[in-house]
């Protein structure tokens, strides 16, 4: 009853975004009470869908085997945390919460703007519209709420074990507010076009928003890879898998659009590569979703196999982008208003950095594609993997991180000079130089391209160092969040290179009680356990490892069989430190009665998380300055 | 330039899109359809019901293989049609993939048996070296060849678009 009850929420929800967006472009925009009559059926209609949810989620906790989607991805045996994030282990169930993450951003955005702001009818219209087409999705090609009465299962199926993770749980959700949000953006450039007002300041209505949506994509990403890293037993921090480059691509568009926006704000000059950025970030997001969603590529990720969800999604997805790019090319004229941009201004590097981006995403693009391509001409599968994307993305960051160095100093809408040859420039640029060589010298780093990106790391950092300390010292101006995030970058760089370089792995058979060694350190295979826990059994191995100074400390990895699908799982064990983090998983064991044991050393691991983590504070930061500095 | 950037954002999205509607609304689009020929893996597991020792000699000619499972749901839906397919004198051999033998006996007994013989695979190592990703999969396999693998329901659709060619291609079942 409840499920029916939902289902009939949802339809009717349905239904009064689409009288939201008939009445947002039918009537005047301007008008008071049609402005107060949008917001308030938005209210409305979010408000039915947000129960829905709630209901849902209700039927997955209360074990209502009925509803054949939570037949198929819960347990009864499950804690309640893990049944209510099955909802979001397969198709229907995300696709929902997708939908919910697109109705709350429109809601949030509705309840803290006036109903009189700028383009804000509009924008809600083209919201509702889009939630439409997916809500239209969900019912007709994949529907969460259908039954499988009367024979219900009694205990249900079981997650995937290796979806039971807490940091899975809360990656695609993310994810998914990150790639959802950038709809505030997308809909307000269509509004700004469709209303055709050149001297509505549309990037100061959309900043704050995209920039939020930055930071949780920003999180979604690294989470994942985190995820990745520990529990899927990956061992590293990015595969090239096509699922990963369909959340890079709106990433690095949504990153140049950010810096674009507060580009064409002040100046109105890149406003044609601000509006034309908006539309790119939200296709792409839609983009990944089809990708995802049709079962075109194969991944950990990928969902179900059905090709009629995938015509849905690219007739939907198609109208959408060629409709905006429509609308685009016929105001080039509006757009195309502001003054030329001076060479060697800050607008021009970012400008060009810009470009380096939309080089990025076209190439990722290209590396989804090109195996499709292939396939269907040679008949053949093929992958494209890490040597093709490092190709591309080292020589490219580290140009655009030479264009960063050069930005600090240069000024906005003014030609940019070098005054002296002893300045902060050359010095930043002296001091990498000798990092650098020292860490060819000392560390033995000999990869070329590890040490010219260790260089441009360090460049951006000593350079941003020197901003801090004339900020300390000459309390000279500078924007704090720039300075963290792109230091953030710096250090990425920088752990990345010592990451690639350093790292190292082997399998090793080791017997009980016996011990063998790798880069210095004593590894003993002390002690086999079996552990039962409530819905898995175990074999637990104890690791004693003495590194070679003599300290000893245990890593405890684990094989574990859980009952409900019998799948047997791997289990690592990490060993953290400042500088690396020593991972240990145990393969099979051998008829000799040895066990495979695969230790890897992963050198600043740690370090490339924390510096994404410090670009998104950035933003944060960002956002909550912004929202003071309007009080 | 105006005109070079009107056609661009136009004509790449137009042919990006018409590229992936021709990718997916080919009628042989199945995405889990893979038709790469290649040998069944070796094995040595046991029986489900006898639990005496079962290995490639013991099945030989053409005949479907069957990954199941008694905690998979779609199998449950799929299992009619497979009982079906084995009243037409089919011959469908059974891997049971990592489940529990009690539980895999008590469902065969409540939703009849289309197998000539099952395969317990508890560790799921030899679904493992067939490539198999979860239940339900199936596999057309002709003198120890792996024609087609299919990952997914089987039903009368997929059967006639998926099986159907290969079979009529290299007269199987005859």
């Amino acid at each position: 009853m409840l499920v029916e009850i939902a289902q009939f929420l949802t339809i009717l929800s349905t239904g009064l975004f689409f009288l939201n967006f008939s009445f947002s472009f039918l009537f005047d925009s301007k008008d008071q009470h049609i402005a107060n009559l949008v917001s308030k059926i938005y209210t409305h209609s979010s408000l039915l869908l947000v129960t829905s949810f709630l209901i849902y989620v209700w039927l997955a906790v209360s074990d209502n085997f009925s509803v054949l989607y939570i037949a198929q991805h819960s347990n009864s045996n499950l804690p309640i945390f893990y049944k209510i994030t099955s909802i979001w282990s397969a198709h229907e169930g995300s696709m929902f919460l997708w939908i919910l993450f697109l109705v709350l951003w429109g809601a949030l955005f509705n309840f803290v703007t006036d109903n009189l702001q700028d383009l804000k009818v509009k924008s809600m219209g083209i919201i509702s519209i889009i939630i439409v087409g997916f809500l239209l999705f969900l019912l007709l090609t994949s529907n969460p709420f259908e039954t499988i009465l009367p024979i219900a299962p009694a205990n249900g199926a079981d997650i995937n074990p290796v979806l039971q993770d807490p940091a899975l749980a809360i990656h695609p959700p993310f994810l998914y507010m990150g790639y959802i949000g950038f709809v505030i953006a997308f809909a307000h450039a269509i509004a700004f076009m469709i209303e055709g007002n050149s001297s509505v300041k549309w990037e100061a209505l959309v900043r704050t928003w995209s920039i939020a949506a930055w930071v949780f994509l920003t999180i979604g990403i690294t989470l994942g890879s985190w995820w990745a890293y520990y529990e899927l037993g990956w061992g590293g921090y990015w595969f090239w898998d096509p699922v990963e480059n369909v959340a890079l691509m709106p990433w690095l568009a949504a990153t140049a659009f950010i810096h674009s926006i507060s580009v064409s704000s002040k100046s109105s000059s890149l406003r044609i590569w601000t509006i034309l950025l908006s539309i790119i970030v939200f296709s792409l997001s839609l983009f990944g979703a089809f990708i995802v969603r049709s079962g075109i590529i194969d991944s950990v990720h990928s969902f179900a196999n059905d090709p009629e969800r995938g015509l849905y999604l690219l007739a939907f997805i198609g109208i959408l982008i060629i409709g905006s790019m429509t609308i685009f090319s016929s105001r080039l004229s509006m757009l195309t208003s502001g003054s030329a941009i001076k060479t060697f201004s800050k607008e021009s590097f970012i400008s060009i950095n810009n470009i380096f981006f939309g080089v990025l995403v076209f190439s990722t693009m290209l590396g989804i594609l090109y195996p499709l391509i292939y396939e269907s001409i040679y008949e053949q599968k093929i992958s494209v993997g890490a040597p093709f994307y490092n190709a591309i993305f080292v020589p490219m960051t580290v140009l655009a991180s030479i264009f960063l160095f050069f930005s600090v100093e240069a000024r906005w809408q003014r030609k940019f000079v070098i005054r002296s040859l002893i300045n902060s420039m050359s010095i930043s640029a002296l001091i990498s130089g000798s990092l650098v060589f020292s860490a060819y010298k000392i560390f033995n780093i000999t990869g070329t391209w590890e040490l010219i990106s260790i260089f441009a790391g360090s460049l951006i950092i000593i350079r941003y160092l020197f901003v801090i300390w004339d900020y300390l010292l000459n309390n000279k101006y500078s924007n704090p969040f720039s300075v963290i995030a792109h230091m953030g970058l710096g250090m990425l760089m920088i752990s990345i290179a010592l990451n690639n370089e350093l790292s190292s792995e082997r399998a090793l058979n080791i017997n009980i009680n016996q011990s063998d060694m790798y880069q210095g350190y004593e590894i003993k295979l002390s002690d086999l356990k079996l552990v039962n826990n409530p819905n898995h059994d175990s074999v637990q191995a104890i690791f004693t490892l003495t590194d070679p100074l003599g300290n000893n400390f245990y890593l405890k990895p684990e094989k574990r069989k859980y009952f409900a699908r019998g799948q047997i799982t791997t289990e690592t064990d990490i060993y953290v430190t400042l500088l690396k983090d020593i991972y240990i998983t145990i393969g099979d064991q051998l008829k000799d009665g040895s066990w495979i044991v695969n230790i890897q050393f992963n050198y600043f691991i740690r370090w490339i998380w924390f510096s994404a983590i410090m670009m998104s504070f950035s933003g944060i930061m960002l956002i909550v300055s912004i929202n003071r500095a309007k009080r | 330039m105006k005109f070079i950037l009107r056609m661009f954002v136009i004509i790449l999205p137009i042919a990006l899109i018409s590229f992936f509607y021709l990718y997916i609304n080919d009628d042989d689009y199945y995405p889990g359809a893979d038709y790469r020929n290649y040998n069944l893996p070796q094995f040595e597991l046991n029986e489900l019901y006898s639990q005496s020792p079962i290995s490639n000699k013991d099945i030989q000619g053409t005949y479907l293989i069957n990954v199941w499972a008694s905690w998979c749901i779609t199998c449950r839906v799929e299992h009619g049609f497979l009982v079906k397919l084995s009243n037409k004198n089919i011959p469908i051999m059974g891997i049971n993939y990592k489940d529990d033998r009690d539980d895999a006996i008590n469902w065969i007994n409540k939703f009849g048996d289309p197998y000539k013989l099952i395969i317990h695979d508890f560790k799921g190592s030899l679904a493992l070296d067939m490539g198999v990703t979860g239940a339900p999969e199936t596999f057309l396999v002709s003198n120890g060849e792996v024609l087609v693998h299919y990952r997914g329901e089987v039903n009368t659709m997929i059967w006639q678009d998926v099986f159907t060619p290969v079979i009529n291609k290299y007269e199987l079942f005859k």
